[in-house]
């Protein structure tokens, strides 16, 4: 590559990213139980001090027909036509981890925003809001169970 | 390529696959039966709030009801932290046991559908199931073309065993495993993205809270109308969220209702590609109605036996293929010869020809009838074509007949030779057709068009000699017919008749060895037989097989044969030289135009001298007692009566309903069959008025005299031996 062209792209890229510096990476882990079913679909949102939706972190599962049995994301994110964009995988195996990883800004945190994630898998029960964890800075690094899928679910900030 | 190499191959590449779906969707339908027996279905009637009131009495921090396809009430909920899944009895809302959605490790249904390839395996069992769908298509092709039309798809089935468990099997499940196939593409439509079930966002609704307590379930009126057999599913309202909602879905869409004030919120309708979706599954799996699921099992399960008896099908049929030796190259060759050929046996009739023109010095090849030409070096061309089914070409010709009407005709003579057999109404149509279209596009011919009847050596001989006289060459058609694989048959009885002034007698009855149900699924010894089939055996000394009529049928445990003593009859003399315990080398050759379909209709049976024999396997397995009038004809009673002991004692059981006799040397015998049946001629007019069936057996000349003093007889009712033949009634087997 000349140096120029290299020069011009590195300048390109400072100037795409300038948020970079109010906000910070967050990452996601949901370790889930041996629940004996196929893989399950995840939804990992986050939702506002009056638990109004606000934006989709990661959905695992790529079928479209089965997304409404993750049913408070689906009702919930009804209204924003990009929640999928960029934010999907495969559905998560009993007993596998998902880890996502998110930016996030720093105005979010104690806030009384909310991370929730809605689970589901083929012939069992749908679970929505299988967990719920406040964000805030004690919370991080803290495991919490979830209710039928998920043994526990971490964030993290770096 | 035509509908049978679309259904071969298929079936042997594609086909491999789903027999793995098939055994898996067997095993799949064991879940709808087993849970059948664990849970009573819910009363349709019963309004849905009387089951919330039922269940929330006995169930704490019920989340969901579900009513399962089969009827059957499962209850989600939780006890603490643990979520728990029950079968609750409807009448009282006790827990009955724990509900699994499947007692099978998850890998069966994953295999099923997915090849346990993920997404890729998905779209492979789609395309497995369009095979499917195109494989019972084709199927229902050959198979009406096999049994000659729609009317006659109840027919008995003949052929090899492994002929026979597919077409049988076949008639019964095509059905079935085509809506199995349709099911699946319409569920793998959906699955795959293709069609969407209901693209609509679910309307944004809250339970609006005015500091009053939740409605309990009971008195909601929207629940207290909706009756049981309608639910799909009920979800509460969450614990933690005070606007939650109740939400209802069932078979014509889905309701959310206020927690406090048990009013609809809203409702949305089910969209037509969901409820063709709900059908589909329902149909597919069988999860409603266990029986159907038991259907469904054996269906699935059948996949196999199709595969392995086409498999079979298949190799029999690559080991008849014809083997031409000695062909030039097309080019340099004086002689044509064309084959159309269902079985393959024309083939062997081609060979003759061409190993006898070949002796005389003419360069032949000899190829299939689709590839009909000529070329500069051509002086003759013979086209040696057989008949299938109801006149129409040999599978591999079908296009034959179009693509010579196409062609110019030139000045080198093409002579037609018909195959077929004189018992079905279409006899030799296909080279007739062929005869007339080359006719009408002025292709000389060296002979007439001459029809071989059951591929008879002799007739073809005949030809030959007709042959060589056209040619001015010495040509000698000696065919010898490859002969199947032949069982040793062992002489059990003889019954003689010894021959005064006329030829010697005898009634022969044979065991066959036993053989295992490998053997027989490959083809090998005694192939099944009905009476009126023929046996066909090969002399010591001879590879020429001659053929005689069953007397007897399968089930009877016995060949037996009535076998006359023909002048320097190589085979006669054999069979009449055979002690008890002595052998021959048989096998079965099926005669279905013959063969007596099963009928409770009057039988006309018709026989003279040894005629009798297939005439007295009739009556013999005449267990339902149909009424059968046989007229049998001979020439002394004390001599040629074959099987009248037995003839008379089948008239005493029932078997037989009237015995009518004709001998003509002695006085007063009463002259020939005919003329006893001129003599009854009003009742034999009162037989054919009731849809009568007629078999004639014995000489050529003498079905040529019944036939015509049938036509006497039947003028006054408008009916015709021919007007019978052509629906069926009336079959000949001469001799």
């Amino acid at each position: 590559m000349s140096k120029p062209l290299s020069t011009i792209l590195a300048t390109a890229c400072a100037l795409a990213f300038p948020t970079l510096a109010h906000s910070r990476p967050l990452t996601l882990t949901a370790q889930l139980k041996n629940y004996g079913g196929d893989g399950a679909y995840l939804a990992a949102y986050l939702t506002d001090a009056k638990g109004a939706y606000v934006r989709t972190l990661w959905v695992a599962g790529g079928k479209a027909k089965y997304h409404k049995h993750l049913s408070d994301w689906s009702r919930l994110s009804a209204g924003d036509a990009q929640r999928l964009s960029g934010v999907t995988g495969a559905s998560v195996g009993a007993g596998r981890t998902l880890k996502v990883t998110a930016d996030l800004a720093d105005a979010l945190m104690d806030a009384g925003y909310e991370i929730r994630i809605d689970a589901a898998a083929e012939d069992m029960r749908d679970s929505p809001s299988e967990v719920r964890i406040p964000l805030s800075k004690a919370n991080a690094g803290k495991p919490q169970a979830g209710k039928q899928y998920i043994q526990s679910a971490t964030f993290q900030l770096q | 390529m035509g509908w049978k190499a679309i259904h071969r191959w298929l079936g042997l590449t594609v086909g491999t696959l789903a027999v793995v779906l098939g055994i898996t969707g067997a095993i799949l339908a064991i879940d709808p039966v087993q849970q059948a027996w664990q849970a009573p279905a819910a009363p349709g009637g019963l309004p849905v709030a009387t089951l919330v009131e039922r269940v929330t009495r006995s169930v704490p921090d019920v989340e969901e009801i579900r009513r399962l396809p089969s009827g059957a009430i499962v209850v989600f909920s939780f006890t603490g932290d643990q979520p728990q899944a029950s079968y609750v009895d409807p009448a009282n809302g006790q827990v009955l046991g724990a509900w699994h959605a499947s007692a099978l490790p998850r890998w069966v249904k994953n295999l099923h559908r997915s090849l346990l390839l993920g997404d890729a395996g998905r779209w492979g069992a789609a395309g497995i199931a369009l095979t499917m769908g195109l494989l019972c298509v084709s199927a229902l092709v050959l198979l009406l073309r096999r049994m000659g039309g729609w009317r006659r798809l109840a027919a008995r089935v003949r052929g090899s065993l492994a002929q026979r468990i597919h077409v049988v099997a076949g008639r019964v499940v095509l059905a079935i495993l085509c809506l199995t196939s349709l099911t699946a593409l319409t569920m793998s439509a959906s699955t795959l993205g293709l069609v969407a079930l209901d693209t609509r966002a679910e309307p944004e609704v809250l339970s609006v809270a005015f500091g009053k307590p939740d409605v309990p379930g009971a008195q909601i009126a929207p629940l207290q109308s909706l009756a049981v057999q309608d639910l799909r599913k009920l979800t509460f309202p969450g614990a933690t969220d005070p606007e939650d909602t109740w939400k209802v879905a069932t078979a014509q869409g889905q309701g959310w209702i206020d927690r406090y004030s048990g009013q609809m919120l809203a409702w949305q309708d089910a969209t037509l590609a969901q409820r063709v979706y709900d059908l589909a599954v329902v149909l597919h799996t069988g999860e409603a109605a266990w029986p159907w699921a038991v259907v469904l099992g054996l269906v699935g399960a059948s996949v196999l036996l199709f595969w392995l008896s086409g498999l079979v099908i298949w190799w029999q049929a690559r080991r008849q293929a014809p083997h031409i030796t000695g062909n030039s190259p097309l080019t340099q060759a004086d002689v044509l010869i064309f084959v159309a050929s269902e079985g393959g046996s024309t083939w062997g009739f081609a060979q003759t020809l061409q190993d006898a023109l070949s002796q005389g010095g003419h360069r032949v090849h000899t190829s299939a009838l689709e590839n009909f030409r000529t070329t500069a070096t051509t002086q003759q061309v013979f086209v040696l074509a057989a008949t299938y089914g109801e006149g129409q070409a040999p599978a591999h010709a079908s296009h034959a007949l179009e693509h010579i009407a196409k062609l110019h005709a030139s000045a080198v003579p093409v002579t037609v030779l018909g195959f077929g057999d004189r018992q079905f109404p279409a006899f030799c149509a296909f080279a007739k057709a062929l005869d007339q279209t080359l006719r009408a596009q002025g292709w000389p011919a060296l002979l007439p068009l001459e029809c071989i009847h059951q591929q008879s050596g002799q007739q073809f001989a005949r030809w030959g000699v007709a042959l060589a006289l056209a040619l001015r060459e010495p040509v000698v058609l000696e065919h010898v017919p490859r002969v199947p694989p032949t069982v040793a048959l062992t002489l059990l009885a003889r019954q003689d008749y010894p021959g005064a002034n006329g030829p010697a007698t005898a009634i022969l009855r044979f065991a066959w060895p036993a053989q295992g149900p490998g053997a027989r699924l490959r083809g090998h010894g005694l192939a099944r037989f009905a009476a009126g089939d023929l046996v066909g055996i090969v002399p010591p000394g001879s590879a020429v097989p001659r053929y005689y009529s069953l007397a007897s049928g399968w089930e009877d445990g016995f060949v037996e044969i009535c076998v006359r003593q023909m002048p320097g009859g190589l085979c006669s003399t054999h069979l009449l030289g055979l002690q008890k315990g002595g052998s021959v080398a048989a096998f079965i050759r099926p005669n279905p135009g013959f063969a007596l379909p099963r009928t409770r209709r009057p039988v006309l049976l018709i026989g003279a001298g040894t005629g009798v024999a297939p005439l007295a396997g009739f009556i013999r397995r005449n267990d339902r007692q149909a009424p059968m009038h046989l007229y049998f004809g001979g020439r002394d009673p004390a001599r040629d009566f074959y099987l009248g002991a037995d003839i008379q004692r089948w008239l005493i059981e029932g078997r037989l309903t009237t015995l009518q006799t004709a001998f003509s040397r002695v006085p007063d015998g009463g002259g020939y069959v005919q003329d006893a049946l001129r003599r009854d001629a009003e009742r034999v007019r009162g037989l054919l008025a009731q849809g009568a069936i007629v078999r004639v057996c014995g000489s050529r000349a003498m079905a040529q005299g019944v036939a015509e003093t049938l036509d006497e007889v039947l003028a006054p009712l408008q009916l015709s031996v021919s007007a019978l033949r052509a629906k069926e009634r009336y079959a000949e087997d001469v001799f």
